[in-house]
């Protein structure tokens, strides 16, 4: 029996403003074991971000909503947990990397009070004002920055120092879980390679499981044990890293296109191929399989019924065709 | 900046798509405005108000019952023969408030309107030159606005003596200065924006970039801005009247009713109340739409 | 940043330049007659226009431009027309009124608006922001000079708490005061929500819940001090505004402030009086706006920094 340390089971998000309901989680399910890296890879708009804010119980107020589903972390129902209860696992069993870090620094504070506030609001060791310098240091250090800059302000530092502040920020309380949204798109090709190996040093360190949203499917071969697509919501397929990366298996034609659209040194081929059309809009989703207007394979019960998991060793795919029968 | 600039392309990729999935950006607008009760309930008591400015000779007739003075039936409370009662010269308070509204309405419209072309002119074109020019009118722009509005049109008034024309004309010219800014920073971040780079570079002409790009993302804010003004400019016009620095008498103004009834505030509190609250509904009116406008506008806001 | 300060205060001087230009040629427009006024309408006419050269009424345009800067470099701004005394004497006697008038407006505004503003943002769609909107959309339509005759009307006519004339003792300013600010602390709500609602939403505030903090906390450690920035530029614009209200409200109340003696003066066509009155207005404004500014960059550390590298 694996560690379990969260398993998300048949969540569903919906936004809701006066003019229209988006629906961008439709039912996912997912474990997570302890120390180990999930990928959820997907394009712009498939739910990835949604997924996270709802497990950090930060989706925002006025539209977004969960409808079904529950988040259990080490034995606790996140949903049943009161504003108070959650609030002390934020930051501090679960921690969250935003994508930009130019703006997710608050510009008017030190960076070291920054990463301070997340030790001093999950003061449970009961640190004094000396230690908890220290441990700001110490962090800082971790993350390649100098400690002497502590005293500077966000607008002092660069890009990729500025993510690396995020981190740390994130690292700060030494979380069980680390959910990182797509933390290195917003940085220089060389930077993302080095945040991202500090990264994979650090989650080695501190033995913390790590949630790593992309679409960069790089960065999955890279540092995930196991991969999730998302496709509008759902999760049409689900396997360790060997399973999704193995051309010889079986996999939905959406991830096949997926991986058809990034290029392939090994093999020559004559152009690239994109899978044709868009994201279904996600206030009119299709009846049946999200994918089957895009679908090369598409029958006409794809459009009638969704289809259901088909699960093999646990590899799941959520189509008619793979994995089995017909 | 760097929020600017994200939601800049945030705003870009909205517009295009409400242009590809719907009638268009001034339908949608309209639609989104009708959505919005404050900005219908605004729509209505403007309705009300154009509609009393343009009858205002068929309800009461200017000569005989708005400045006609009647020494019988001197400050008579509400009654159906006087619907607001009269003031202190027997003058029937509705009626000059109906025509009250048709010089309200008119300075509001005829100033913002000037100032928006002149201030157009001045801020499109130091927008699209540059240098010295630019600079030049910049200056004087910031030498103007340090000087408070109400100073500033006290002091042209001063000069030109008190009418309406000449307060028309100093609430223009404390308005330019502030239209020239405004135009002039909206245009500059238009122009810099990628969109319009990307246009350059498919090889849009100069001409088709300021028509379909730079005016069609101009006009929005400008129109806010300037329905927004107009209620500031009648609250305005409305305090010169009251200081006895704007319409001369006998001709019906809010502000100058509001200062004759000073002298009445004891016994008629129904001379003053009338024209207080006509022009609150006013320039509530202007506000509620202009904020309802700004809204509607900015796809930003769309959740 | 010592440096910084220097420098915006030298940066006074053409802008002040530059109003005593534009105040000097508005008001050298007029077809006055100064020697007239001051001898009054039954001196003879020879004395008239000697008075007149003697003032120096008939120079050139630009020599009396000189003349009058060169004289305001050392304070002097001439004599009043109607008094015959200099016109700064009647300046500060009035101005504590219309100072104590304007800046305990904008502090009842800045204490009213800005939590209101607060709270409504907070409380986004509920009951008191709806409320607090509502009234604050009618009361930014509310011209002041209305809102004091009805003051004057409830408070002073119909329940005698408060007197309506004057400016003798404290309370003669509870009214003035009020009334004054009520438009102010209405727009700056709208400016505070509108802020407060747009702070909230930055990515940081995110950065702030995701590590755990309390509401509370969000709001006032991180999402206040933010908006705070811009609320406090336009604290400053309004105290301009307030300069403004406060000749109407001088009048409405009968407060022998810089307003009344600024509309006196134009009625009775008193030239230097209206200048001096005008520029000492217009000169506080800017200074007020300067001391924002300052201020301003003490507290955010973006500009702070940005004036630090010029040094």
């Amino acid at each position: 029996m694996p560690r379990e340390l969260m398993s998300i089971e048949n969540l569903s998000v919906i936004y809701k403003t006066d003019l229209e309901t988006v629906r961008a989680v439709n039912g996912v399910s997912i474990t997570l074991e302890k120390g180990k890296t999930l990928g959820i890879v997907g394009e712009t708009g498939a739910g990835k971000t949604t997924l996270a804010l709802s497990l950090m119980r930060l989706l925002p107020k006025a539209t977004g909503r969960i409808t079904e589903g529950r988040v259990i972390l080490q034995d606790q129902d996140l949903y049943k947990l009161s504003e108070i209860e959650m609030k002390s696992i934020r930051g501090n069993l679960v921690s969250m990397i935003f994508q930009d870090p130019m703006t997710s620094l608050n510009p008017i504070m030190k960076v070291g009070d920054q990463i301070a506030e997340s030790l001093i609001l999950h003061n449970d060791e009961k640190l004094t004002k000396e230690q908890i310098s220290a441990r700001v240091e110490e962090t800082l250090t971790l993350v390649g920055i100098p400690p002497f800059r502590k005293n500077d302000y966000p607008h002092q530092f660069s890009g990729g120092m500025k993510q690396r502040v995020v981190i740390a920020i994130a690292l700060a309380c030494k979380p069980q879980l680390l959910i990182a949204d797509e933390p290195t798109t917003a940085l220089d090709v060389t930077i993302q390679a080095q945040v991202l190996s500090m990264m994979a040093d650090l989650k080695e360190a501190l033995d913390t499981a790590m949630i790593m949203i992309t679409h960069d499917i790089g960065i999955v071969a890279q540092i995930c044990d196991y991969v999730a697509v998302m496709y509008a919501g759902e999760i049409i397929e689900y396997g360790t890293i060997q399973d999704i990366f193995d051309h010889s298996r079986e996999h939905h034609p959406y991830t096949v296109g997926l991986f058809g659209s990034i290029p392939d040194l090994k093999h020559k081929t004559r152009r690239l191929s994109p899978i044709d059309g868009l994201m279904p809009d996600p206030t009119m989703l299709p009846r049946g399989c999200a994918f089957s207007p895009r679908c090369p394979k598409c029958e006409p019960l794809c459009k009638d019924q969704k289809p259901p998991d088909r699960d093999n060793n646990g590899h799941r795919i959520r189509c008619y065709f793979v994995g089995g029968a017909q | 900046m760097g929020t600017g600039e994200a939601h800049n392309k945030e705003l870009v990729i909205d517009e295009e798509q409400t242009t590809v999935k719907r009638n268009g950006p001034m339908k949608e607008a309209w639609r989104r405005l009708r959505k919005s009760v404050t900005a219908m309930i605004g729509l209505g008591i403007l309705a009300v108000f154009v509609f009393l400015a343009i009858f205002a000779d068929v309800i009461a007739d200017y000569e005989t019952v708005v400045i006609s003075m009647d020494g019988t039936r001197m400050l008579q409370r509400p009654s159906l023969e006087h619907l607001m009662g009269t003031d202190h010269l027997g003058r029937d308070i509705f009626a000059r408030i109906v025509h009250g509204a048709r010089v309200s309405l008119t300075i509001g419209l005829f100033v913002t309107g000037f100032a928006v072309l002149i201030g157009g002119f001045f801020g499109a074109s130091t927008a699209y030159w540059g240098g010295l020019y630019d600079m030049i009118i910049m200056r004087i722009c910031d030498i103007l606005l340090s000087i408070p509005g109400v100073l500033l049109g006290l002091a042209i008034i001063a000069v030109l003596g008190p009418s309406l024309i000449n307060l028309l004309i100093a609430l223009v010219i404390a308005n330019i200065p502030i239209y020239t800014r405004f135009i002039r920073s909206t245009v500059l971040t238009i122009v810099e924006q990628d969109f319009i780079e990307a246009a350059r570079a498919c090889g849009t002409s100069d001409l088709r970039i300021i028509y379909k790009h730079i005016i069609t993302n101009v006009t929005g804010p400008i129109i806010v801005q300037a329905t927004l003004s107009i209620a500031a400019t009648i609250l305005s016009a409305a305090g010169f009247s009251f200081l006895g620095m704007g319409i001369a008498p006998p001709h019906p103004e809010w502000g100058a009713m509001l200062a004759d009834a000073r002298g009445y505030l004891r016994t008629d509190p129904h001379f003053m109340i009338f024209p207080g609250i006509a022009i609150i509904l006013t320039a509530l009116s202007f506000n509620l739409v202009g904020d309802g406008l700004r809204d509607a506008l900015d796809p930003r806001l769309k959740t | 940043m010592t440096r910084y300060v220097i420098n915006r205060i030298f940066l006074l001087i053409p802008i002040a330049l530059g109003v005593t230009f534009i105040v000097f040629t508005i008001m050298n427009l007029t077809p006055s007659d100064p020697g007239r006024i001051m001898l009054g309408e039954m001196a003879d006419r020879e004395a008239v226009s000697q008075l007149n050269r003697e003032l120096g009424f008939y120079d050139p345009f630009f020599v009396r431009y000189f003349n009058y800067v060169a004289g305001a470099v050392r304070l002097d701004f001439g004599v009043s027309f109607r008094s015959g005394r200099p016109v700064f004497e009647e300046i500060f006697l009035r101005f504590p009124n219309t100072l104590n008038l304007a800046f305990l407006a904008v502090i009842c505004a800045a204490a009213v608006g800005i939590p209101l503003g607060i709270l409504s943002a907070v409380k986004q769609y509920s009951h008191i922001d709806t409320v607090s909107r509502i009234i604050s959309m009618l009361f930014a339509a509310a011209p002041v000079f209305f809102l004091g005759m009805m003051g004057i009307y409830i408070f002073s006519l119909r329940l005698q708490w408060l007197p309506a004339f004057g400016a003798s003792t404290w309370e003669h300013f509870i009214l003035p005061v009020i009334t004054l600010s009520i438009p102010s602390a209405a727009s700056l709500l709208r400016l505070t929500r509108s802020t407060m609602l747009e702070t909230i939403n930055q990515d940081y505030i995110r950065t702030a819940r995701a590590k755990g903090a309390s509401e509370r906390r969000v709001i006032f450690r991180h999402a206040l001090k933010n908006a705070l920035l811009p609320i406090i530029t336009i604290l400053g614009m309004n105290f301009g505004f307030l300069l403004g209200g406060a000749i109407l409200i001088e009048n409405v109340f009968s407060i022998p402030g810089l307003g009344q003696l600024l509309v006196n003066s134009i009625r009775l066509m008193d030239i230097p009086q209206v200048m001096a009155s005008t520029l000492f207005l217009a000169l506080l404004f800017t200074l007020i706006i300067l001391v924002v500014d300052l201020m301003y960059s003490f507290i955010d550390p973006r500009i702070k920094a940005k004036y630090s590298k010029i040094k």
